[in-house]
């Protein structure tokens, strides 16, 4: 190869090398941009209330804004019934959903088309806005008072949180070949054994990535929560929906407080996305 | 093996659905025909058929048109344009983070941030420390260029509100679209190149049909979640000035927890749902035409 080309070859390097650092921080300075509300936010949590008043990025960091909101009674309140809601709806969730998703796929029923069906009715539920549900709900809980025990909450969140774990497990249960199921059938085995040893174990990704979707859907849930809960079982979020009245005051505690309600479900989020994407992806394009 | 067992295994998630969400909303349905005031327990409840529905719908002086159609109308602005922007810049964001640039995933991970944040949190941190005139960037920002920040939650309510349910569900797109392009298969890719094809027919005429599925997917999901939305309307502008910023929801919610008004609220909620339920319909025929057409 003559100097010459060798030249142009380099020169042509390096304009890609130039190129692939301008698109880098271009990329990057889109997603610090649009990831910025909630970055300032977790700074903001860091100063204190006398510093949050002006929006500067220069402080002297401090945890006494972060310890006293986590010290808050009212606060730890919040966080609990959150956190009650979060794990039992889950649990209840998958262990409802699996079983069922499973006999969708797999089980005989008189007429062919019966679990076909039967999943077409759970995906439309996942289609009923809560607005067309709240008003009974709400005087139902009124008049036993269910909104006094965190037990009415959970029932409805369970309720509507089922259909979109059997959508997004039906997918992975039909990826699991028929002839293991068949052939467990005629070695004897019995339906719930078939689910337990052979079923369960193969769509494992499924059932954690269903069971943290409705997780973070139930932390973030806003409307049922704050229509269906009374003082000492309301949720985050509704904690979240009573900072509305208070224009600019307090925007450390605010912000401290915010941190504390996102962080856990942006954080699981993370850790999830990969699997979030092929269940809702493979759930949905699949149909 | 039984057959009856199979049902076992299905009817206690029937029934928890079933009883959580096909009971009340056909009781919804049946309130939707009563006169019922909860603060006026003295009040009978009767059967009026459809009396409640021509309440919201009826226009009785022609040019004045009532309430109802406003907030009718503020619904399908609301959830059109944030559905038509959060697909375009959703495929923008994709087509720029399917590049293999160093820190790539870090960047993916910025992005998705917003869809995980509660949206009553989303709001006030927007509304204190952004939109805020006298604390918020926004404010001390067009100070310090000399201009007077005006309150953009009371002059601009709907843009607020279109502009940050963009901005938690522009990220939900990317998720399912940048699956997507990820898919589209590595032949495709470098058969462009050698046929020479420039940045802008790669990404609209090729890359774009190939991946329309996911879009009209991910609009489709957008759509049954955003219907839903009232947390993020209560905690910022709380539907006003007036009920200029309610969306349908959001009406159905004041119709019972302010007004008392059981039957008229069933009927909104009944209104409400029927309009959700058709949308999703069509675009759900619209997908399933396309995906023939593909076979």
């Amino acid at each position: 190869m003559n100097p010459e080309k060798l030249k142009i070859l380099r020169r042509h390097n390096i304009r890609k090398k130039i190129n692939l650092l301008l698109l880098t921080l271009f990329i990057f300075a889109i997603a610090i941009l649009y990831f910025s509300p909630i970055l300032y936010m977790f700074l903001t949590s860091f100063k204190t209330e006398h510093q949050a008043v002006s929006p500067s990025l220069i402080f002297k960091p401090t945890l006494n804004t972060l310890k006293m909101v986590l010290s808050d009674a009212n606060m730890f309140r919040y966080l609990k019934n959150s956190l009650f809601q979060v794990f039992f709806t889950t649990l209840a969730c998958l262990v409802l959903a699996v079983p069922a998703s499973f006999a969708l796929v797999f089980g005989k029923f008189k007429k062919r088309n019966t679990g076909e069906k039967i999943y077409v009715w759970f995906i439309t539920t996942i289609l009923l806005p809560p607005v067309a549900v709240i008003i009974p709900l709400y005087t139902w809980y009124q008049k036993f008072n269910l909104i006094k025990s965190p037990m009415g909450l959970l029932i409805a969140y369970i309720g509507f949180h089922v259909p979109i774990v059997v959508w997004m497990l039906h997918s992975f249960f039909k990826d699991v070949p028929k002839s293991i199921i068949e052939a467990s059938e005629i070695d004897g085995c019995s339906r719930f054994r078939q689910l337990v040893s052979i079923a369960i174990p193969l769509v494992r990704t499924g059932i954690i990535s269903s069971g943290l979707l409705v997780a973070i859907f139930v932390w973030n849930e806003f409307f049922l929560g704050f229509n269906l809960t009374g003082n000492s079982t309301a949720t985050l979020p509704v904690y979240m929906s009573r900072f509305r009245e208070q224009q600019g005051m307090f925007v450390a505690q605010l912000s401290a407080s915010s941190t504390v309600a996102i962080l856990p479900a942006v954080i699981l989020g993370w850790i999830t996305q990969k699997s979030l994407v092929k269940g809702l992806t493979l759930g949905a394009v699949k149909g | 093996m039984k057959k009856e067992k199979d049902w076992l295994f299905l009817l206690p998630a029937i029934l928890v659905v079933a009883v959580m969400t096909q009971v009340p909303f056909i009781l919804t349905i049946i309130y939707s025909t009563l006169s019922w005031n909860l603060s006026r327990p003295d009040l009978p409840i009767e059967f009026i058929g459809f009396e409640n529905y021509l309440y919201y719908l009826r226009i009785p002086e022609f040019p004045i048109i009532p309430e109802f159609y406003s907030i009718f109308w503020q619904t399908i602005v609301l959830t059109v344009s944030t559905l038509g922007i959060c697909a375009v810049a959703g495929f923008l964001f994709s087509i720029l983070l399917d590049h293999q640039v160093p820190g790539i995933n870090i960047a993916r991970t910025l992005i998705m941030g917003p869809f995980f944040v509660m949206s009553t949190a989303s709001g006030v941190i927007w509304k204190t420390t952004i939109f805020n005139t006298t604390f918020g960037w926004y404010g001390v920002i067009s100070k310090s260029l000399g201009f007077t920040p005006v309150d953009l939650l009371s002059y601009h309510p709907m843009a607020v509100i279109i502009f940050l349910f963009s901005w938690q569900w522009i990220p939900f797109f990317v998720l399912i679209i940048l699956a997507g392009l990820q898919g589209i298969s590595g032949d495709v890719v470098d058969s462009m190149k050698v046929d020479g094809a420039n940045w802008f027919e790669s990404t609209f005429l090729i890359k774009l049909p190939m991946i329309s599925q996911h879009v009209m997917v991910a609009i489709m999901l957008g759509l049954i979640f955003i219907v839903k939305e009232i947390g993020l309307i209560l905690v910022t502008t709380a539907g006003g000035p007036g009920t200029r910023s309610y969306n349908l929801p959001y009406a159905v919610y004041m119709e019972i927890f302010n007004g008392s008004q059981v039957g008229r609220a069933g009927a909104l909620a009944t209104m409400t749902v029927a309009i959700t339920l058709i949308s999703v319909n069509v675009l759900y025929r619209i997908i399933k035409k396309r995906s023939a057409s593909f076979e």
